[in-house]
């Protein structure tokens, strides 16, 4: 782990989180690989950059624990693509984790938080 | 877990090789990102070759994607396997006494549950060395009342012709010979068996043959197999036995096979073995019993009730055809193994679930010990959990560390059940079968592994619950320890509360079972077995033909052994107590309504002298002891037992009442009642009596007899003297045993004493490893609250009032343990009460063992309850 980021730098994802996000890009709807790396650097405001090396691993962890699932179908534009989308278990985990996250946040924000 | 099971799920449907198909897949998928890119980027305006290399930057490494992704499907490599190993052999040397605790808490649960199974494993589990032998099945006849009686020579004909479930059948029984002509007169046991026999335990012979159908028939040539151990011991291994004669009972059989060693199918060793048919001879009668039981196999795939089904039909027609004073008894069959351990199965069953009990309460300690580490852990692992160790990293370490422990303690164990199985075998009684073989095989090997991993695993769930409970934010928060582990705390409570019940349970079983051989040993027996010198002989009948001959000689050597200074009184008994059922039978009341024939009443036919009752200092409630006048002329005349006198007559008198051997369908002897003795316990001490006859042994002759000679002093000192009046009268006759009746009065109670004192072994060790973890769980309890009880104390609380408040952490978690101990120790000893005769539920017992219990607890509780009340309070609130 880093300790010191240099704000310049986009931000590496902690371990674990990627799949969270993952699950919260597909809650507004199926989506495919691609089309998940550019809603995740959208969102983040381009402050986090999604490694296909990253991403491919953790969509298959994601089917592993059954919180998505996949299938190929065909663009709006016209080409085929593999789409995922959240199963129910997934959208459970999502809440879960989503609450996990902010108490952490929190957490984290009591502590780094100057004293005083 | 769950990625787990699909990565399992995956492995199983055979779609590992298939590893190049997720590769196509992904790749596809990365083909369709490309194109979506290109597009892009063209659509952005770049040129096409531009942007198919922009593309391809962004995307990146495909065989890298493609090798990560598939590495997501796979187990952990071994370097992560290795690196929780190195990390779990850390936390161990970083904490050598903590470790040895739990290392040698669990190699005491591990190696006890290890020597027990041992002897489980060779005793009930380990299959006998016969071919097929799952399939091979003891057979008696029932009738409605009994189980188990001898098959007729008959019934045997017929079931072995007319079956269509088994693939052999054999007879067999046992009976004494007396070997002459070799040195020495030998008495000797032989089994007495049908050809088949040798078939069905997969004997083959060392030397010579095995008995063919020519050597089974009446009138054939008589002839013998050895047993090893005799050719060896008692023939000196000669070599040139085939052929030669051996003279039993004064009759030459000829040698014509020896057979290898091993062959222990009978409970004591045979001598060697005779052909039942040529032995008994012809017998058409088919109710006329011998002591015959049969071995048979079944054939694949018979179960036992359907073969039992198939001979109760047999004798059913049977019945029919050829009705008889039987025609009610049906076939009994249970399965060799169960027959052959029947007796020892509850006693071990039961010494298994204790030693169980026993690893539990090892686990709780352990556990407990873990969890307050792990709670001292808390911050530690909350800062690793923070800076992205993965919850389930962290519990894949505290789990390798626990198994890791768990490992060292099942090695420990192993050592320790080694020993402890040489132990049990050395000290065990002698009637347990195959327990000397209790050795180390590949079953008990993978029993300790698997309970090694088992404990490993459950003493590791609890710290890894408290992990994945570990609130971040109050173990990065708070300094001070007491807030931390409140749920750590609870849980060891819990652990420490289950103990506690447990070894409850335990020490009641184990109360139960000594007070049951106490009850036992000093309940009064009926006789006088101090002072006694039992003489057991058995004549020969080929020198004793006739009854006088028997008697003439059992009168000779009474008046003899009574003439030797020092004894005051002989008495002479067939079956003497505690020797079991040496032999019932049928008999009627004559002054009574006949019995159906199903119902006719059975007792024990015993033979007495004059004297026995005397010598034994049996008491006679009415009537009077066999005398003189009793000739073998005079009307036959019988003793009853007291149980006898009161099933029958429980207001009269039974003296003047007459009574029927064989009942009223069978042929038999009419005996007028002269006495009523006091019930002895036949069966062994402290067992229900039986109805018992004693016959004269003036009147009903018996060669086989224990003669007991009660001395003024010790009854061995005796024994020289006895031995040399035998031989006097007769040097041929073989002294079958001559020892101290006491002892072998208490040697039927070796089994009880065995089960009992293991148990409580077994609860002491509870006891022991309870209070360990009441002591630990208190002593954190208390260093946790040391700063609590400054502030309180210097508040002005007085020290009796902390000694109170501790106390009562102490006491409240022993009755806790104890209410539930209770209950299902009351629970515990119903079951007991099925398994073990005589055990009575008491509520005594149970108390007792409470108190024991809760004292046992308030001892461990003291030294840390002492140690609150020592609070240094100036120092604590100097440092808060």
């Amino acid at each position: 782990m880093s300790t010191v980021d240099n704000p310049r730098e986009r931000l590496e994802f902690l371990q674990g989180t990627l799949e969270v996000l993952i699950l919260r890009s597909l809650q507004v709807g199926p989506n495919h690989a691609y089309g998940i790396t550019l809603s995740l650097e959208r969102q983040s405001g381009d402050e986090f950059v999604v490694d296909n090396g990253s991403l491919y691993p953790a969509v298959q962890r994601l089917l592993q624990r059954d919180w998505i699932a996949a299938q190929w179908k065909i663009s709006p534009n016209g080409r085929r693509a593999k789409y995922y989308r959240l199963t129910p278990a997934g959208r459970r985990q999502l809440v879960a984790a989503t609450s996990r996250w902010q108490r952490f946040v929190e957490a984290m924000g009591r502590i780094l938080a100057p004293e005083g | 877990m769950r990625e787990w099971w699909a990565k399992l799920r995956r492995l199983l449907a055979g779609r590992r090789g298939s590893a190049r198909d997720l590769a196509a897949e992904i790749d596809a998928e990365i083909d369709a990102q490309l194109e979506f890119e290109i597009q892009e980027n063209i659509a952005r305006g770049m040129p096409a070759d531009g942007a198919r290399a922009a593309a391809l930057r962004h995307i990146g490494n495909r065989t890298q994607i493609q090798e990560r992704a598939r590495d997501a499907w796979g187990f952990p490599s071994f370097e992560t396997i290795a690196q929780d190993l190195r990390y779990g052999l850390r936390g161990i040397r970083r904490s050598p006494g903590f470790s040895l605790v739990i290392v040698l808490t669990l190699a005491l649960g591990i190696g006890a549950n290890t020597a027990i199974f041992s002897v489980v494993n060779a005793v009930l589990l380990r299959p006998l060395p016969y071919p097929a032998a799952d399939r091979l099945v003891w057979l008696g006849e029932s009738d409605p009342k009994t189980e188990g009686i001898s098959v007729t020579w008959v019934n045997y004909q017929h079931w072995r012709n007319q079956n269509h479930s088994f693939e052999d059948m054999a007879g067999f029984h046992t009976a004494h010979f007396t070997l002459t002509g070799r040195g020495e007169p030998l008495l000797t046991r032989a089994g007495v068996v049908t050809h088949g026999f040798f078939g069905l335990v997969g004997a083959h012979p060392l030397l010579g043959r095995i008995f063919t159908a020519a050597d089974d028939q009446p009138g054939a040539a008589p002839t013998a197999v050895l047993d090893y151990r005799f050719w060896i011991g008692k023939l000196g291994a000669d070599p040139a036995i085939l052929g030669a004669t051996l003279a039993l009972n004064g009759k030459p059989f000829e040698v014509v096979g020896v057979l290898p060693p091993g062959l222990h199918f009978f409970e004591q060793s045979v001598d060697f073995y005779l052909p039942l048919h040529q032995i008994e001879g012809e017998v058409v009668d088919r109710s006329r019993h011998g002591s015959m039981r049969l071995l048979a196999r079944l054939k694949p795939g018979v179960t036992l009730r359907a073969a039992v089904a198939d001979l109760d039909l047999i004798m059913q027609r049977l019945a029919q055809s050829d009705p008889g004073p039987e025609s009610q008894h049906r076939a009994s069959a249970v399965f060799f193994t169960e027959y052959s351990t029947g007796d020892i199965r509850p006693t071990l069953l039961i010494l298994l679930g204790a030693v169980g009990l026993v690893l539990i309460i090892a686990c709780a300690n352990v556990a407990s010990l873990v969890l307050a580490r792990s709670t001292a852990r808390t911050r530690e692992i909350a800062i690793r959990a923070a800076i992205g160790a993965g919850r389930a990293r962290l519990v894949k370490q505290l789990l390798t560390e626990n198994l890791l422990l768990a490992a060292l303690g099942g090695a420990a164990g192993g050592l320790l059940a080694r020993w402890g199985s040489d132990a049990l075998i050395a000290v065990g009684p002698r009637d347990i079968p195959r327990l000397t073989e209790a050795t180390f095989d590949w079953r008990v090997l993978l029993f300790a592994a698997a309970i090694t991993i088992l404990t490993g695993l459950f003493t590791g769930i609890a710290p890894v619950f408290a992990a994945g409970k570990a609130d971040l934010v109050s173990a990065l928060k708070d300094s001070s320890r007491s807030a931390t582990g409140r749920g750590g705390q609870r849980s060891r409570s819990v652990l420490v509360v289950a103990e506690i019940a447990l070894t409850l349970v335990l020490a009641f079983a184990a109360g139960l079972l000594l007070r049951n051989l106490i009850a036992a040993q000093t309940a009064d027996p009926g006789f006088v077995p101090d002072h006694v010198l039992a003489l057991e002989l058995v004549l020969p009948s080929a020198s004793y033909k006739s009854p006088p001959a028997i008697a003439g000689f059992y009168d000779t050597l009474k008046r003899d052994l009574h003439a030797l200074p020092g004894v005051t009184a002989v008495g002479a008994v067939s079956c003497p107590p505690s020797a079991g059922d040496c032999g019932d039978w049928f008999y009627s009341v004559l002054d009574q309504p006949a019995p159906q024939p199903a119902e006719v009443p059975i007792a024990l036919f015993n033979t007495a002298d004059r004297d026995y009752f005397g010598a034994m200092h049996i008491p006679l409630r009415e009537g009077r002891a066999f005398n003189d006048a009793d000739r073998p002329a005079a009307p036959r005349v019988a003793i009853v037992n007291e149980t006898f006198a009161r099933k029958w007559w429980p207001k009269e008198s039974a003296v003047g009442r007459r009574i029927k051997s064989g009942g009223p369908y069978r042929e038999g002897p009419t005996y007028q009642i002269v006495g009523v003795a006091g019930n002895v316990s036949q069966m062994g001490l402290g067992t229900e009596p039986y109805p018992e006859i004693y016959l004269p042994l003036s009147q009903s002759p018996s060669e086989a007899m224990v003669v007991m000679v009660r001395a003024a002093g010790a009854a061995s000192s005796l024994a020289p003297a006895v031995r040399r009046r035998v031989t006097a009268i007769d040097r041929n006759l073989p002294i079958q045993s001559l020892q101290p009746f006491a002892q072998t009065v208490a040697a039927s109670l070796a089994q009880r004493r065995f089960s009992a004192l293991l148990l409580a072994l077994f609860a002491a060790l509870a006891m022991l490893l309870a209070a360990v973890g009441i002591y630990g769980l208190l002593n954190y309890w208390v260093r946790v609250r040391e700063d609590e009880i400054a502030i309180r104390m210097a508040l002005g609380a007085p020290r009796p009032s902390i000694l109170r408040w501790a106390g009562w952490q102490a006491l409240r978690l022993s009755l806790a343990g104890v209410a539930v101990g209770m209950l299902s120790g009351w629970a515990v000893s119903r079951w007991l009460e099925n398994l073990v005769f005589g055990v009575t539920h008491n509520f005594t017992t149970l108390a007792a063992a409470a108190v024991a219990v809760i004292a046992i607890a308030m001892v461990a509780a003291a030294i840390p309850v002492r140690r609150a009340t020592q609070v240094d309070v100036v120092d604590k609130l100097h440092r808060a």
